[in-house]
Formats: C-alpha cells, sequence, structure tokens
C-alpha cells in the first residue's frame, strides 16, 4: 500500500509541474503540430495555388480556301479559356502585342501568349520557324512553364492531326478509295475534339482517360495517404524521444527528493527502503504510460493518426514504457544531484535519439545502412522499429522481435539501475 | 523501561570519529536537551537514532527497541523533526501531513481526523489548502514539525527546528515543544542555543568533539561549575597582548579569546574585574566594552572545554 501512495504522490507531483507537463505532452504535440503544419498541405495533395494570369494576343487568321474551319490560333486561344482550366488560368485577350508586353511589365499578367498573324498558314506550309512567342514576368517561373507546355502540347496535337489525316488518306488510296477533301475539316475537328477531351481526362480524371497509366502495385505503407504516413512517423518519433526523456525526469525525483531531504525522512519512517525504491520506480512506468496514452489520443485526434491493430500498438506502448523506464532508472542511477541530471538527460537522451533514428526516420530515401545499424544497438531505435510495423499495419506477431528486443534491453537496463540505487541507498 | 537509552554510541566515518561513545538517557514523557556547538555531533547521533546511519559500535533503543536490531519497531515509536524542512513544496499543507502520516501507516477516517488535529495544534488550519511552497519559513517549521507528530509517536527527535526563523514562529514551536511534552511523549531536542535547552530540558547533555561531556539536570550541570561568573569583555587591540597576563591572575578559571571577543570564567567578578583592568592597562590594551553574566549553560560549557559555546 505503501508503494503505491508513493508513487501516487510522485504522480501527483509530476502532473502538477508545469516543466513536467511541457516536456511529457506539450513539446511532443508542438514539434508535431509545427510539422503538420509546415508539410501538411505538400502532402496532403490539396494544393492551393494562385491562379496564373495570361493574356492572348490572337492575330492568327485562316488562309483562304483552307480545309480547316478555324485558325489553330482559336484552338489555343481556346485552350486558355477553357472551362477545365479556370480554376488555375484567369485569361484575357489583347488587340496586339504592344497592349499585351504593357500588361506583363505592370505585372497585371504573368504570362503573355503572342499568336502571328498567317500562323496557321504557315504551319501547314512547313515553315521551319514559325512561332508563337511567350512573354513572361521575369519573377516567375512555374506558370511560364505551365502555359509552354500547354501552347506545344496543343501544337502537337496539331502536327498529330495533320500525321492522322495523312495516315488515313495513305491507308484509303492503298486500298483503291479516293479521299473526299472535303471531309478533311470534319476528320480534323474529330481528331481535334479527341485529343481535347483525352487531355481534358488525363489531367483532371486519370482514371478516366483514354490512356489509364497503371504503376505495380505498392506496399500497404505507401498505399496510405503520405501525410499521415509522416505524421504518424513523426509523432512516434516525437513521443519516443520525450517518452525516454520522461522516464529520466522522473526517476529524478528520487535525486530531487534527495536534495528536498524528503527522502531521508522517508527512510525515518517504518517504510523499508525495497517499498521506497519501488514506489518511485512505479511511479515512472505510471507517468511513461499516461504519456504514452495521452500523446496517442491527441496524435488520433489532432492529426489523424492511425497507429495500428490494438495487438500491435499494445506490444509497441509496453515496449516504450519499458525501455524509457529502465534507461531512466539506469541514467540517474549515475547522477548525483539534479544539477548533473538536467545535462546527463538533455545531451545524453537527445545523442541516443538521434542515432536510433528518431529525427530521420521521414528523410526520403532513408539514412545509410551504417547509420541504420547502428539504432541496433540503441533502445530508442528498437521502439521505433516497433511502432514503425504497428503504424504500417503489421500485425501483433510481426513486432515480437522488436518487442522483445526491446524489453529485454529495458530490463537489463533496469536491473543495473536498481543494483545501483540499492548499493547507494543502503 | 527508558524512552532513550544510548549506550556507547559510535559512528566513524574513514578515519574521523564523529561519535564516541556517547551515552545518555531520557525517562518517558521527559524532554532531553541535546546541546553542543555545530560539529558537536548531535546531528549524527540522532541520524543513528532516527535509522539514517548505522552506528559504528554500541547500541542505543526507542521505547525499548534496539535501532540496530529492530529498526523497524523503533521507528514506529519515533517522530523525527529534520533540521531543514523536508515537505513536498508542491503539495498543500494538508496533502503533505496525509502523505506523511501514510507512511507511518495511517488509514481512512483516523488518518483525516488526526491531520486535523495536527494541523489545529501547529496553528493551520486556515491554511491548510496552500501549497507549502508558498508558506513563509516559520509555517514551514511548524508542518514540519506536524508531519512528525501525526502518528502519536512515544518518542519525538527535533534537530535544531529553530534554526533560521522569526521570533513569533520560534516561540510557537517551543510553546508546541512543552504542549507535547504536557500530552506524555518524549521529546529531544537538539539545540546550540542555550537558552531554549534551559528552558525545555529536564535533563541535558552537553556534546562536544563526538563525546557527551556532560549530562544531568539544567541545576545540576550549574553547580558543577560553583559560583563562577561569566565575564565577556571587547578589546581596542588584539587579546594575545594580554591574554597570558589575565590567565595568570588568581580567580580567573578560564579564558577564551574569538573574533576579537574575550570570554572569562571567574570565581569572583568584584574581585577580578579590577585585576582584569589593571593588567590590560599595563600591557596598552583597552577594554572598551565590559559584561557580566551569572552561571548559565554557556558558562558550563566554557568551564569545560575552555571554549565558548558560540565556537
Amino acid at each position: 500500500m505503501k508503494i503505491i501512495d508513493i508513487a501516487f504522490k510522485d504522480l501527483t507531483r509530476s502532473f502538477r509541474s508545469a516543466f513536467a507537463i511541457g516536456m511529457m505532452v506539450v513539446a511532443p504535440l508542438m514539434l508535431t503540430g509545427l510539422i503538420y503544419f509546415a508539410f501538411g498541405s505538400m502532402t496532403s495533395g490539396d494544393v492551393s495555388m494562385t491562379a496564373i494570369k495570361v493574356g492572348v494576343v490572337n492575330a492568327d487568321q485562316l488562309p483562304p480556301e483552307s480545309v480547316l474551319d478555324a485558325p489553330i490560333g482559336d484552338n489555343i486561344r481556346s485552350m486558355f479559356f477553357d472551362e477545365s482550366v479556370e480554376s488555375w488560368i484567369t485569361a484575357s485577350d489583347y488587340p496586339d502585342e504592344t497592349s499585351a508586353r504593357t500588361a506583363v511589365d505592370r505585372q497585371e499578367i504573368g504570362v503573355a501568349v503572342m499568336i502571328p498573324q498567317n500562323f496557321t498558314e504557315r504551319y501547314l506550309s512547313g515553315e521551319q520557324d514559325v512561332q508563337v512567342l511567350i512573354v513572361s514576368d521575369p519573377t516567375l517561373s512555374i506558370g511560364p512553364a505551365v502555359v509552354e507546355d500547354m501552347v506545344t502540347m496543343m501544337v502537337d496535337a496539331v502536327a498529330g492531326g495533320g500525321v492522322a489525316i495523312q495516315t488515313v488518306m495513305e491507308r484509303l488510296e492503298a486500298n483503291g478509295i479516293q479521299p473526299d477533301s472535303s471531309q478533311f475539316p470534319s476528320w480534323i475537328e474529330r481528331y481535334g475534339n479527341w485529343y481535347r477531351d483525352f487531355q481534358r481526362d488525363l489531367f483532371h480524371h486519370p482514371d478516366k482517360a483514354a490512356l489509364v497509366l497503371v504503376a505495380p502495385p505498392a506496399g500497404d505503407a505507401q498505399t496510405t495517404a503520405p501525410l499521415a504516413q509522416m505524421m504518424g512517423l513523426t509523432m512516434a518519433g516525437q513521443m519516443i524521444f520525450f517518452a525516454f526523456f520522461t522516464g529520466g525526469n522522473s526517476m529524478m525525483s528520487i535525486l530531487r527528493e534527495e536534495e528536498e531531504g524528503t527522502l531521508a525522512r522517508l527512510f525515518t519512517t517504518p517504510t523499508s527502503r525495497t517499498s521506497i525504491l519501488t514506489g518511485k520506480f512505479m511511479a515512472v512506468f505510471l507517468t511513461v504510460i499516461l504519456q504514452g496514452l495521452v500523446l496517442m489520443v491527441a496524435g488520433r485526434l489532432a492529426f489523424g493518426i492511425q497507429w495500428g491493430s490494438p495487438g500491435s500498438v499494445v506490444l509497441a506502448l509496453i515496449a516504450q514504457v519499458v525501455a524509457a523506464s529502465g534507461l531512466g532508472i539506469l541514467l540517474i542511477s549515475f547522477v548525483k544531484s539534479t544539477k548533473q541530471g538536467g545535462p546527463v538527460l538533455g545531451g545524453g537522451l537527445t545523442i541516443l535519439g538521434m542515432l536510433g533514428g528518431l529525427f530521420t526516420m521521414n528523410i526520403p530515401g532513408g539514412m545509410p545502412e551504417a547509420f541504420n545499424a547502428i539504432g541496433n544497438f540503441i533502445p530508442q531505435g528498437w521502439v521505433l522499429k516497433g511502432w514503425r510495423l504497428a503504424l504500417d499495419g503489421a500485425a501483433a506477431g510481426e513486432l515480437l522481435l522488436p518487442f522483445m528486443v526491446t524489453v529485454a534491453m529495458g530490463i537489463v537496463m533496469f536491473s543495473i539501475g536498481v543494483v545501483m540505487f540499492r548499493r547507494r541507498f543502503a | 523501561m527508558k524512552a532513550i537509552e544510548v549506550t556507547n554510541l559510535k559512528k566513524s566515518f574513514g578515519a574521523f570519529q564523529a561519535v564516541r561513545d556517547a551515552s545518555f538517557m531520557a525517562d518517558s514523557g521527559e524532554v532531553l536537551g541535546l546541546l553542543g556547538p555545530n560539529g558537536a555531533g548531535k546531528s549524527t547521533t540522532i541520524s543513528m537514532l532516527s535509522g539514517l546511519l548505522m552506528p559504528t559500535g554500541g547500541d542505543a533503543s526507542i521505547m525499548g527497541h534496539s535501532v540496530t536490531k529492530d529498526p523497524e519497531a523503533a521507528k514506529k515509536s519515533l517522530g523525527v523533526v529534520p533540521q531543514d524542512v523536508a515537505l513536498y513544496p508542491d503539495l498543500s499543507a494538508r496533502e503533505n501531513l496525509v502523505f506523511w502520516g501514510k507512511m507511518y501507516g495511517l488509514r481512512g477516517a483516523g488518518l483525516s481526523s488526526r491531520v486535523d488535529e495536527v494541523l489545529e495544534i501547529i496553528g493551520l488550519t486556515d491554511r491548510q489548502k496552500d501549497h507549502v511552497g508558498r508558506f513563509s519559513g516559520g509555517m514551514k517549521r511548524r508542518v514540519n514539525i506536524g508531519a512528525a507528530l501525526l502518528h502519536k509517536p512515544d518518542v519525538v527527535i527535533m534537530d535544531e527546528p529553530t534554526v533560521g526563523i522569526d521570533p513569533q514562529s520560534r516561540r510557537h514551536i517551543l510553546d508546541n515543544v512543552k504542549e507535547l511534552n504536557q500530552q506524555g511523549m518524549t521529546v529531544l531536542y537538539t539545540t546550540h542555543y542555550m537558552e531554549e535547552a534551559a528552558e525545555l530540558s529536564h535533563h541535558i547533555a552537553i556534546m562536544d568533539k563526538g563525546r557527551v561531556i556532560a549530562y544531568g539536570t539544567h541545576d545540576a550541570l550549574i553547580k558543577m561549575i560553583g559560583e563562577q561568573t561569566r565575564i565577556d569583555l571587547t578589546l581596542n587591540a588584539e587579546a594575545e597582548k594580554v591574554l597570558d597576563a589575565w590567565r595568570a591572575i588568581e580567580g580567573v578559571a578560564g579564558i577564551d579569546a574569538t573574533d576579537g571577543k574575550v570570554t572569562a570564567l571567574v570565581d569572583d567578578s568584584n574581585r577580578v574585574l579590577p585585576r582584569l583592568f589593571d593588567a590590560a592597562s599595563k600591557a596598552n590594551v583597552r577594554i572598551t566594552s565590559v559584561g557580566i553574566q551569572e552561571p548559565n549553560l554557556e558558562t558550563v560549557f566554557l568551564h569545560l572545554t575552555g571554549r565558548a559555546l558560540r565556537d
């Protein structure tokens, strides 16, 4: 009973300490939140982009006796006014090159697309230097590149239409059929419509496009939303780092009690030293468990993190609690005072956390193998392995190896710490 | 049965002997003053009695329970008030008392009513919900004492409980000690203030350099030095110029000089004082102030050790 009284008293003191609460709960949530807000919009797919302002000068005209119904310039122009791009392109017409250039200079528009007179005639006649002029604001990079790609795409479509008609004519002649040139405009129009719809679907509804790109199926982890996956690992890293800090900081209460004189006073009561030490250890375990539960619930509510199946989560959490408490007790058993304890915990756990991969788990491509190998000797590294598996949706059985390694490490560290403390307070 | 019995108690730290064959005792219901200068071995002795340190030799018992052979039973009969406040600053006065009560095995309604009683004794009922960290030094001392009284111990050890506090709180604590003693508790009260020892104690043990150099009632200790009077002198020059001449004067039983102040123990101050002035005059030393004090515990200490208690 006295063991529980001592543990409860330590818990009460911990949860009344603004510093302890800050390091246990607020700091990991804040750091994860910062990462969430920094990278959230980039990885969620919810891309918001400032609309590209495009000015179009279309001086193109249909040459006399053309097989086309409308000049190619009209097709290029209509591309920027199409309803499918109106959410990210704002287009307006300009009467001539001078007014369009002036608008770019005044930054009223970002890009000016100038289609010269007789563009259709010269393009169809096979001239090599026929050009659509694109003038852009030099401070912009993405907008002009997008516009250039769109113009190139449309010109390629026209060229493709030409190739298509040529092929149709050759096939008809090969079969002894004389092509009817009056049909050319309708063929080109049909091709043009098909190509435009194809491009539109490819951009907006890739799954409905005529050409569907199929990538090899990825692992389970890669099929989850990238933001959720990144936030899960980030939150796990923060939770592990601060769980180890909490383990050490909670155990440091024994040093605080020694300095406050309450430990000596406890020894004058009819309470065995074993009970006193056990009560202190129990407080460490309970604090780390509570911290883990609070962070997991907060991570789920704040960042939508799916921690994994119940069995996996329980194993990962137990492993974390045993390792964090064990290392905390071991480290503090070598420390003489709270003044020493701060740097030992802050410095020691930060280095171990780095070596365990807690701060580098989201680096694309991962860390070098040599660095990852170091993590096999660090408790934090094994705890992270467990959480990584749990977050990837692994079954509890798959966590057995990291669970057993972590718990074994924790028990060894705890045992050494207990021996040290018993000698110290014998 | 003696409430406290200390027999040839020894404690060494390496080559240093902090307590050497200390022996004293206290009957049930009495206040025993343990008097001595800083470093005399009082706190080490108390640490052994309260189970914090294991004696190197000898033994001590609390209500018949040996602190070496049956420490748990001894601790149950004992309440310890440490020299420095030993409480949890982030818990309220009541929470502190409840916790310490539990450590002495109290539970439930009995604990709650006893905490109420102790809060009444220490005069902090109306501040019981405030965190101890926000209390004044005197109030902390009172809670510090209260935490040792929860289980109604037969023996209370108080280690210099009035050091560094205001006169009002000091008076409150001294009154508490008297009240507890009147209720039947045996109190071992350590102090280096001889007035406190004189006011509270039925018996006094005087310690110096790890030894108990005198033990007895206040009156018996005073009688040890007969009618000797203490004279305190301040000089305008170094005492060494005149100290040997003064020692040679008939009627000077002891003399000690510290920090420019000289303390002399004399048989008859009326007869000796003019001779002290004569000798000072011959040595070209001027006496700038004189104080005469009737025999007291400080005089006893000076008589026994040749040094003032304040040393």
